[in-house]
This record gives C-alpha cells, sequence and structure tokens, in this order.
C-alpha cells in the first residue's frame, strides 16, 4: 500500500498543480499546458531513455492531428473515433519511417527528422492541397458531434479528458521506465555494444522505442485537432521543429514530471512575456543556454531535490 | 519544353543558391567534424552579417562595406559565443551542445527583434549590370557571389593542406585525442574553426542579404537547407559540402521551374534516399567515431 | 643533462630521483572503480614494464598518466611538478608522451604530415633521430598513412612521439598483432630510446619485456600484486617461463 502510495505520490502532486492550475489560470492555457506536456513525453523519452534527439516530432504531431482532422472533415464526426484514428495514424507512420531512421547515428537522426518535418510540410502546404486545403487548412469545429459523458466539444470537459488521457500516458511511461524493457532503453543508449552481448537487439528496442515515443505524440497532435477544431501546415513548420525538445530541456531530459514541469513554464513564459516584452525568444534562448551550462538538470531536476527534502522531511514529522 | 534562357538562369540561380548554401555548411561541417558539435548558432551568425550588412550599407551606401564589416562583426560573436559557452561544453554530448547552440541561435533572433525590429528590411544589391551568356541576361551580382564562394573554396582547401594549423585540423577530424597527445593544444584549433566558420557564415549572410529580405526569421528559414547540404555531404567533409551544395542550390532552382512544390521538398527526399542509401551522406567517412 | 637533476626544482625529484611518480592512485570510469592506490617509479632511463590481464586497468593507468582520464585521488609528479589536473595536451608538451594502442595514425595526412604534427608540437625539426630509428619511413614520406601496414603504423607512432626527446615514453602494446621481424626491431629500438627516455610499456610478450625491462609491475584487478626490479625480474619471470 506504501509502495503504491510511493509510487503514486509524484504524479498527484503534479497533476495536483495541474488542476490548481485549472482553477486559477484560463482554460485555453491549462489546455495546451496538458497537450503540450503529452507532446513532450514523448520526445523526452526518445531523448532521456533511448539517446535519440528529434527535431522533427512536429512531423508526427502533424500525422496525429492531420488524420483526426481528415476524419472529422470528410467522414465521421465522433472525436473520440478521430482520436483513435490519430493514435492508429502515428503507429502506421513511426512503423513505416521507424526501422530506416532508427539505424541512423545520434546526429544524423536529429536532423533527418527535420527533414521529414520540412516534407511534411510542404506536402500538407502545396503538394495534398486539393485535400488538406493548403495555408488555408482544414476547420471542422463545428462538425465535432457531443458526445455523451465527457462531451469532447466543450472546452471544460476537453480539459478533463486530457488531463485523464496525460495521466494515463504518463503512468504507462512510468510503468515503462520500471519494466526491463525501460532498462534495455538505458542500456542501448549507453553502451550499445554490450546490449548486443547480452542477446538483445538494439534495433528492436530502438524501434519500440519510436514507435511508441512517435505514438504519444501523435495523440497529441490529434488532442490539438479535437481541440482547436482546425488543423493547418503551420503546426509543422521548421521554426516550431525544436519547440518539444526545448520543453524537455526546461524540464529535465528523462525526468518523468519534466514535460509537465517543462510545459507549463513554456506555455506560460510564451504567453507573459510575448505579452510584456513581446520578445520571448530572447529569455527562452538565454535560459536554455543558462540551463545546459548549468548542468542540465533543467527545472524539475532542480526542483526534485528540494520538494523531496521537504516531503520527506513532512513525513518523518508525522512518524514521530 | 523548357527554353534555354530559363535554363541557363535557372542554373546561374541555382549555383548562386549553392554558393550561400555552401558559405555557411562549410563552417557547420567543420565544426561537426572536429568538436562534434551540431552547431545551430550558425544561423545566427548568418542573420547578424546580413543585418550588419544591412546598417552598414544604409550608413555608407556600399554594400560590400556591410558585407565586410558582417563578417568581422559575426566572427568576433562567434568568438565571444565559443569562449563563454562551447569551451565549457565540448566534453558533453552531441545533443546538449545541439540544444545549447539552439539556444544561442533564438536568444540571438531575440536580440536581433530588439535592436533592429521585426520587419523585414532590403538591402540594395549593389551592381544592377546584367552580362549576356549565349543570349541570357545574367545579373552580375550573381556570378560575383558564385566567385567568392569558388575563392572561400579554394582558400579553406589551401589553409587545410598547406598550413599546419590546418593539417592539425584535418588530423583532428579523425582523431583529436591523438592530436591532443602530440601535445597540440586542441582548444585553440576548437577556437580557429569556431571563428572561421562564425566568419564565413556572416559572409554567407551579407551576400545573401541583397537577394532576399533581411528579417530575423532568415536563419531559421535556410536551416533545412543547410543542414540537408551538410548532411548530404557528409558531415566532416569540404569536399562533399561543396558538391552537395551546388547539387541542393540546382534542385532547388531547376525544381522550382518545373513544378514550384517540388523546389522546396525534393531536396529533402533526396536526402531521405541518399542516406538510406549511404548512412554517412556522400563523402561522409567511415572513421569518425561516436 | 645528469639523469635525476631536478629541472623544475622540486623536493621530490631530489629526494628519490625518480623522473615519473605516482602515489596513491585511484580512478574510476563512473561508477566502477578500475584502479586502486597505485604506486609506481620510473627513473631516468629506466624501461618499466606493467604486465597483467586484459582488463586488470594497465591502459587506464597509462591514459590516467597521460592526462586523458581525470583520478579520483592521488598524485602524479614528472621530475617534482603535479600532473593532475593538467590537460592531456600540455602534459605531452611536458615531454611525458603517450602512444596508444590503437596503432591510430592520421590517415588522411601523409607520413611526412604526421612527422610534422609532431614537430609544431615539440618545434624539434630534427627528422634524422627518426629515420635513424625507421629507415623505412624515409621511403613512405609522401605516402597517405591510412595505406601503411600495421608495423609501419607503429613506427610512424613512435616515430612522431619522439620528437622533442621526451622524458617518459608511455607506450601501450606496442607488440600487439605485429610481425615478429618488427618486434624484434622495435626491441633494438627501445634498447635504444632508454639511453634518452624513461619508457613505460604495458605488454603482453613476455621474450620482450625481459630483453628490455628494468622493472615489472604486476597489475591484477586493479592493485599492483607485485613489483619486481633488476635481477629479480630475470629469476621471477624470465627463467621460470622461458
Amino acid at each position: 500500500m506504501m509502495n503504491m502510495f510511493r509510487w503514486w505520490w509524484g504524479i498527484l502532486l503534479a497533476f495536483l498543480l495541474l488542476a490548481v492550475l485549472r482553477v486559477f489560470l484560463p482554460l485555453p492555457f491549462s489546455n495546451e499546458v496538458i497537450i503540450f506536456s503529452i507532446y513532450t513525453m514523448g520526445c523526452s523519452f526518445l531523448l532521456g531513455r533511448a539517446g535519440f534527439i528529434s527535431f522533427g516530432q512536429p512531423a508526427y504531431l502533424a500525422t496525429g492531428a492531420y488524420a483526426t482532422a481528415f476524419y472529422l472533415f470528410y467522414f465521421g464526426t465522433n472525436p473520440y473515433i478521430g482520436i483513435l484514428i490519430g493514435i492508429l495514424a502515428g503507429i502506421v507512420m513511426s512503423l513505416i519511417v521507424g526501422p530506416l531512421f532508427v539505424r541512423l547515428r545520434s546526429d544524423y537522426f536529429a536532423l533527418v527528422n527535420l527533414a521529414l518535418a520540412v516534407i511534411m510540410f510542404y506536402m500538407l502546404q502545396k503538394v495534398l492541397v486539393g485535400i488538406t486545403k493548403g495555408d488555408n487548412g482544414l476547420w471542422f469545429l463545428t462538425n465535432i458531434a457531443s458526445t455523451p459523458v465527457l462531451d469532447l466539444s466543450r472546452p471544460n470537459h476537453f480539459y478533463i479528458f486530457a488531463f485523464l488521457v496525460a495521466i494515463a500516458v504518463w503512468a504507462f511511461y512510468k510503468y515503462l521506465n520500471d519494466t526491463l524493457y525501460g532498462a534495455c532503453c538505458l542500456a542501448s543508449k549507453i553502451n550499445e555494444d554490450k546490449v548486443k552481448f547480452l542477446g538483445y537487439s538494439n534495433f528492436k528496442i530502438r524501434l519500440t522505442a519510436f514507435v511508441i515515443a512517435n505514438t504519444t505524440t501523435a495523440l497529441a497532435g490529434s488532442l490539438y485537432a479535437v481541440y482547436l477544431g482546425f488543423v493547418s501546415p503551420e503546426m509543422t513548420s521548421s521554426h516550431r521543429a525544436a519547440d518539444p525538445v526545448v520543453v524537455t530541456i526546461l524540464g529535465g531530459v528523462g525526468t518523468l514530471y519534466g514535460p509537465i514541469a517543462g510545459a507549463i513554464a513554456y506555455t506560460g513564459m510564451k504567453d507573459l512575456i510575448s505579452g510584456l516584452i513581446g520578445n520571448w525568444e530572447l529569455v527562452i534562448g538565454f535560459l536554455l543556454v543558462f540551463i545546459m551550462l548549468a548542468g542540465e538538470k533543467g527545472i524539475w531536476g532542480t526542483l526534485e531535490p528540494l520538494l523531496k527534502k521537504l516531503l520527506f522531511r513532512k513525513n518523518a514529522l508525522k512518524s514521530e | 519544353m523548357m527554353d534555354t534562357q530559363l535554363l541557363i538562369s535557372g542554373v546561374i540561380f541555382g549555383l548562386s543558391i549553392g554558393s550561400i548554401f555552401f558559405l555557411m555548411a562549410i563552417g557547420l561541417s567543420l565544426c561537426f567534424g572536429l568538436m562534434r558539435i551540431i552547431s545551430l548558432d550558425q544561423l545566427l551568425y548568418y542573420s547578424i552579417g546580413a543585418y550588419v550588412t544591412y546598417s552598414i550599407s544604409l550608413l555608407t551606401g556600399s554594400m560590400w562595406l556591410g558585407a565586410l564589416a558582417g563578417m568581422v562583426v559575426a566572427g568576433i560573436i562567434s568568438f565571444g559565443v565559443e569562449r563563454f559557452i562551447f569551451l565549457r561544453i565540448y566534453e558533453r554530448d552531441i545533443a546538449f551542445t545541439m540544444i545549447a547552440s539552439f539556444g544561442v541561435l533564438i536568444g540571438g533572433v531575440g536580440v536581433i527583434k530588439s535592436i533592429w525590429g521585426v520587419i523585414p528590411r532590403p538591402v540594395p544589391i549593389p551592381t544592377l549590370t546584367q552580362i549576356s551568356i549565349l543570349g541570357t541576361e545574367i545579373p552580375v551580382y550573381r556570378l560575383i557571389v558564385i566567385a567568392i564562394s569558388l575563392l572561400v573554396y579554394l582558400g579553406i582547401w589551401l589553409f587545410l593542406n598547406r598550413t599546419i594549423i590546418g593539417k592539425a585540423i584535418r588530423a583532428g577530424i579523425e582523431d583529436v585525442e591523438h592530436v591532443e597527445g602530440l601535445g597540440i593544444n586542441i582548444y585553440r584549433l576548437f577556437t580557429t574553426t569556431f571563428i572561421i566558420a562564425g566568419t564565413l557564415s556572416g559572409l554567407a549572410g551579407g551576400l545573401h542579404a541583397p537577394l532576399i529580405m533581411v528579417d530575423p526569421q532568415m536563419g531559421l528559414e535556410v536551416m533545412p537547407f543547410v543542414f540537408m547540404v551538410v548532411i548530404i555531404g557528409g558531415l566532416g567533409s569540404i569536399k562533399g559540402t561543396l558538391i552537395s551544395a551546388f547539387l541542393v542550390g540546382q534542385v532547388v532552382s531547376i525544381g522550382s521551374l518545373i513544378y514550384a512544390p517540388l523546389a522546396q521538398m525534393a531536396p529533402f527526399a533526396i536526402m531521405l534516399l541518399i542516406l538510406l542509401v549511404k548512412p554517412t551522406g556522400l563523402y561522409g567517412s567511415k572513421l569518425l567515431k561516436r | 643533462m645528469e639523469p635525476g637533476m631536478p629541472v623544475y626544482g622540486g623536493l621530490m625529484a631530489m629526494n628519490n630521483e625518480e623522473i615519473l611518480t605516482v602515489r596513491n592512485l585511484n580512478v574510476s570510469y563512473g561508477e566502477a572503480k578500475v584502479l586502486f592506490d597505485i604506486d609506481l617509479g620510473v627513473k631516468p632511463g629506466q624501461v618499466v614494464a606493467c604486465v597483467g590481464r586484459n582488463g586488470a586497468g594497465k591502459s587506464t593507468l597509462l591514459k590516467s598518466i597521460a592526462g586523458f582520464l581525470k583520478p579520483l585521488s592521488g598524485s602524479i609528479t614528472c621530475d617534482g611538478v603535479d600532473l593532475i589536473g593538467r590537460m592531456s595536451y600540455d602534459i605531452a608538451k611536458m615531454g611525458i608522451k603517450y602512444i596508444p594502442q590503437d596503432k591510430k595514425v592520421f590517415s588522411d595526412l601523409t607520413v611526412r604530415e604526421n612527422l610534422e604534427l609532431g614537430s609544431y608540437a615539440t618545434k624539434d625539426y630534427n627528422w634524422d633521430q627518426v629515420t635513424d630509428y625507421f629507415p623505412k619511413l624515409k621511403e613512405l614520406m609522401d605516402r597517405k598513412a591510412g595505406h601503411l601496414s600495421g608495423g609501419e603504423r607503429q613506427m610512424l607512432m613512435i616515430g612522431r612521439a619522439i620528437l622533442g626527446s621526451p622524458k617518459v615514453l608511455l607506450i601501450d602494446e606496442p607488440t600487439e598483432g605485429l610481425a615478429p621481424s618488427i618486434v624484434s626491431h622495435l626491441k633494438t629500438v627501445f634498447g635504444e630510446l632508454k639511453k634518452k627516455s624513461s619508457l613505460v610499456i604495458v605488454e603482453q610478450n613476455l621474450p620482450l619485456i625481459c630483453a628490455i625491462s628494468d622493472k615489472v609491475y604486476a597489475i591484477k584487478e586493479g592493485r599492483i600484486i607485485k613489483e619486481l626490479a633488476g635481477e629479480s625480474v630475470k629469476a621471477n619471470i624470465c627463467e621460470p617461463y622461458l
């Protein structure tokens, strides 16, 4: 029981914070944060566990978003089915490109993904203009039907749904990190030769990590599509290619709460600073450099020891 | 049927774009080869080069003076960045330096925005003369750009093959620990290489400025193309970079004559193909560790 | 110069006249500790051999002396000057040259350029000393080092390291994988080299060790388990095993 609690305490704390956010902050902001943290979890897993830095996450985001959008625009009305289709598209996409990409060295991997994002951008913007409507994007907010229980066409219900999805995704990654597979990932990041000698296939380990991470990203894309009710090629533009990487670093690489902390910080800063001085790149950029120079622990990595200290002192007091 | 005039101007256009890509990619390639960093901040020095060119040409009326100043300023700033940031993190993982350099890039874009504002600025082209090649009017400025990039290639080649520091850099691209083991201060080599890279990026920005509008995001716009050039050529190879720069330039330019959307996308498809066949690029060496 | 004359005026060098002294050296790779309390001393003109199984930590010892690994604790001094915390190029400049095991020359550069780099670092342009030891390199000057055979590479690596007359040469497995004729050539060269420099050699080849070394350290699982010097090398290793 106690162990269960310990397993969960972090998530309870983090999501309590999100629930509090919901009360104090405007809904669009909270929704943005939740989706962004799901978006980042995939990237964080890829970077922290498998050692792959990807500058092409928008490509997978768009895969999910556009799959959902196509369904909702052309075929159906049920947002849940739309999201499921988005996830499926993510799996298919990463299964197609994964076997080719994960063979590459990590530096090439980063750049090849960037190339994929650029190709996606031009595909969506120009080549497939007949079905994607190019730069105008697809608008289907009114197509989304009300659903019983959690009505995704209403932002506050959507928030609850996204919240639950985020918890599920987080718990999944937490579980994954504790399994043998998680250990294999880490091992293949640190020393691929030794993993080979132990009888595991680096290729399979990496492919699985790639598929898992990018399916998560596609899920975030689907959520974006349903939430905003519209998609446009802009989401894959190379300007935004580094967003998830930046958030991962801001939050702290490989930590589980990092994506949440990073998403809050990034979205918050973007909103706050661009509201105040209209120049958020300046602050984010220098913050990023500062974090890297200070030892890449990120926001969560720095906060965690402090929080733990605080919490355990409380526990100690209680037990006395 | 494409007519010859269009084709010739297309080729020249492609070569001049390729020259700009080459000037930027060579620095990236050297930095990767020697220091094992992916220096995204080269794109910042490119923007700085362009902006300084803009300001100086506005002030003095001479774009050439502006490009020169842009080069110098870009070189100085790259020196500062290397000293204060990269020198501390060379030992780290490549993902780590890549992110730090990205931080420098967007931080720098922020600085540019606060100095020059967000509105795109035009830079006057220094010479409007055209000469006729096979009956096609070709702007002389584009030819000058091509000539400059070839001169730079020659210069870099001489530097790497004829000077002792160049030889040390080539040796370091193979194995930096052995160079260090001989008693050569590798950090001095790193700084030299970084400044060369930054200066050339600045030059690229200065030369590119009259051909486009100068705006704060310009670095991010060429980023995918420049990286593609580096990858197709093979990280760490100078010759490969030159060839792939001109290749990409031609694909962009000739491609746009055939079918406009193809121009932007085709190079990336080519890159994917090349990487799948040869994961280290055209001239990428297998000797590179890591 | 008289052997043992303190160049930097350190007291240490005066007292035990060792040119290279390692005391209580502890080294780890991340979490895994590989060297425990290593003590090692090299006197001028001595050939010191380190023997032991693969993975015993011999190469780690050489790398730590050369500054490529940062030790946890302990001291390494050369002529009374502390080496710990110095950059490895600095250590090489002070005359402690490390010749790694991998036989990797700069394969894209010619033999001449490889030697030029050695000269550039030490400002010693007297290549006769190299070609005296390895006449073969003379004919190969303009060949790309990548096209050399294993033995020629080893000659080039030693050749570019002895420029600048280093005080100590740290040589990792110099004869591994080389033909017997080249091994015997290297044996003579090492015999000549010890007149100018001290040598620390990690080696598996017992006959070679017997022929040239003045002192042998046996290393097992990161600890020095035996130290033999002078006549006892012959008595304990050469006679029983050869």
